[in-house]
């Protein structure tokens, strides 16, 4: 049976369903990916205290966010075995696949952006964010984590099909995420250290268009991979 | 062309290359003013001769267009002992220190003094001085430039290790692309790993001669948050993962297909790093503030001379080590087709 020829939206929000259940289903991979973050996070605390300088305050969360990320994307999906694949290739476009695949990491990464961003609130402190620039660094927290949601989407998907696991993943995604994480460092970097938000937003537009970018480039290069 | 030819051209070419980097002197230049034990003004200069006619020597502080002259004696021909009696009225507390000779024509040292004994009126102009054009007798040479002095030759070595490397994984990227759009397992593949993996040797050498200059230059063997720098260590890193993907996979046709999709996403990747970050980003490499080739200023007649042979020699150097890869690649897949 050949797969299908056009280009349809309802499978996407099929395969996207699809996905919540069978992770809802799971259960223990979302629990653990929330205690992973929440846990980074207390590590954090417990290694600067809750008086954090602006500059500890900026990396940490970073980082956090950036392994927060990479434990998200480079887990193996049920989907993923090669029984699952070969299946899918014959019901779904590969376009789909990867527009349902980064939709579903987009979401998962707005969510533990935002507990991050909720956590090291509490535990560290917001003295560096007065004057609106929460929001800022919140609007700052998610267009990073989807940029690092599109790019380790693709990449999970060939360390996947290389049969590969986390490891490999790391090996090629930490190079690859650099652009990302100095464009969000150095917005970080100059909203706590007393920039407005409107003095910075051009590195925020940066990280949009990094976002959009990738995702872009990887719907345009999935589709090769998935080829038989 | 073959291997053969590809080397032959660019070992020739770096021959002609290193033989200027090592024998084309540095041109003159003024190193530093510095008040020795006595307690006088000395000027250290690097190249110049002094000596051989003091006579015409003319020493001029200030700025560009208004000057005023200084006593001076000639210790050697790298050393002056300066005797500055500074006029009661300046405009300008920072002076710059300029050095006029028939041999070495006109040498400048910016900031070299800082005046806090005189009365400082912006609009005051000094009695005219007879400034000497300022052409020199040299020979072909260098420029000599603050900070680099000597090391202003690594230039050949450093520089076009990056110009060769992008060839190479352009090389690289392009037949990734063919090996996408063909439909079976072809060449391009081998050629998209061997020239990646030539072009990494490249990288490498580039970090390492790039390490080195800054260490003598900057003052450390690696600086944080320098654009190119990272750009550089990305580059190298990426690579080394495509190496590490292909490693992991077993079956040839599936390692060929996921290892262009790798290839073309981090060419790209690699693009927005080296070519659009440093143009939003503080560099402490020549052309900063934007640009983040080359100056025009930065590159003089003397020096373009040598830099585009080197330019095109290790590129064709780059060439004739990926064909010849290629070559043995191909011999021992005919190696193994007889064994058995």
């Amino acid at each position: 049976m050949p797969a299908p020829r056009a280009f349809s939206f309802q499978r996407v929000a099929f395969l996207v369903q699809h996905t919540l259940r069978v992770e809802f289903r799971q259960g223990h991979a979302l629990i653990g990916l929330l205690l992973f973050a929440l846990s980074s996070v207390y590590a954090a605390f417990q290694s600067v205290g809750d008086d954090a300088g602006a500059e500890s305050w900026n990396a940490l969360i970073w980082i956090v966010l950036i392994f927060t990320a990479f434990n998200a994307m480079a887990r193996p999906h049920a989907d993923d075995r090669p029984e699952n694949r070969q299946y899918l290739t014959h019901i779904v476009r590969p376009l789909e696949w990867m527009l349902a695949r980064t939709l579903y990491h987009w979401a998962l990464m707005t969510v533990l952006a935002a507990l991050v961003f909720a956590a090291f609130s509490l535990f560290l402190g917001t003295d560096h964010l007065v004057g609106g620039r929460g929001w800022w660094l919140f609007a700052g927290l998610e267009l990073a984590g989807w940029a690092l949601a599109s790019c380790l989407t693709l990449l999970a998907a060939i360390a996947a099909l290389a049969g590969a696991g986390f490891g490999l993943t790391a090996v090629m995604g930490l190079p690859l995420i650099v652009p990302i994480v100095l464009v969000a460092t150095r917005f970080g970097n100059d909203l706590l250290s007393g920039l407005s938000g409107e003095e910075t937003v051009e590195n925020l537009l940066f990280l949009g268009a990094l976002a959009g970018g990738i995702t872009a480039f990887g719907l345009v290069l999935f589709p090769y991979l998935w080829r038989d | 062309m073959n291997h053969r030819g590809f080397t032959a051209v660019g070992v020739a070419l770096l021959l002609y290359v290193f033989a200027l980097v090592a024998w084309v002197p540095l041109g003159p230049g003024l190193v530093e003013v510095m008040a020795d034990e006595q307690g006088q003004t000395q000027v250290i200069a690097h190249g110049t001769h002094f000596a051989s006619s003091p006579d015409q020597l003319r020493i001029f502080a200030g700025t560009q267009d208004r000057l005023f002259p200084l006593a001076f004696e000639v210790v050697n021909d790298h050393r002056l002992l300066l005797r500055p009696e500074w006029p009661d009225t300046l405009h300008k507390r920072s002076l710059d220190l300029y050095v006029q000779s028939p041999i070495d024509g006109t040498l400048s040292l910016g900031n070299a003094f800082f005046v806090e004994s005189a009365v400082l009126v912006p609009t005051h102009r000094y009695a005219p001085v007879d400034v000497l054009d300022g052409s020199n007798q040299l020979g072909f040479h260098f420029p000599f430039q603050p900070q680099i002095f000597e090391t202003i030759r690594n230039l050949m070595l450093h520089v076009p290790m990056w110009f060769t490397m992008f060839f190479l994984m352009g090389i690289s990227f392009a037949q990734s692309i063919r090996h996408l759009g063909a439909k079976t397992l072809g060449l391009a593949d081998e050629r998209a790993v061997t020239s990646a993996q030539t072009g990494l040797f490249f990288g490498v050498i580039g970090l390492v001669t790039g390490s080195l200059w800054a260490r003598f230059t900057w003052g450390d063997w690696w600086v944080a948050s320098d654009p190119q720098l990272n750009g550089a260590l990305v580059t190298v890193l990426v690579y080394a993962g495509y190496l590490v993907l292909r490693a992991a996979v077993d079956d040839p046709v599936l390692r060929a297909r996921i290892s262009a999709v790798f290839n073309l996403f981090a060419f790209v990747l690699l693009i927005i790093l080296l070519m659009i970050f440093p143009r939003f980003n503080e560099s402490l490499h020549p052309g900063k503030g934007g640009n983040p080739g080359f100056n025009t200023y930065d590159l003089d007649s003397s020096l373009r001379v040598v830099f585009y042979p080197a330019v095109i020699g290790w590129i064709l150097l780059g060439m004739g080590m990926y064909r010849l890869r290629l070559r043995m690649e191909s011999l021992s897949r005919r190696i193994n087709r007889l064994e058995p």
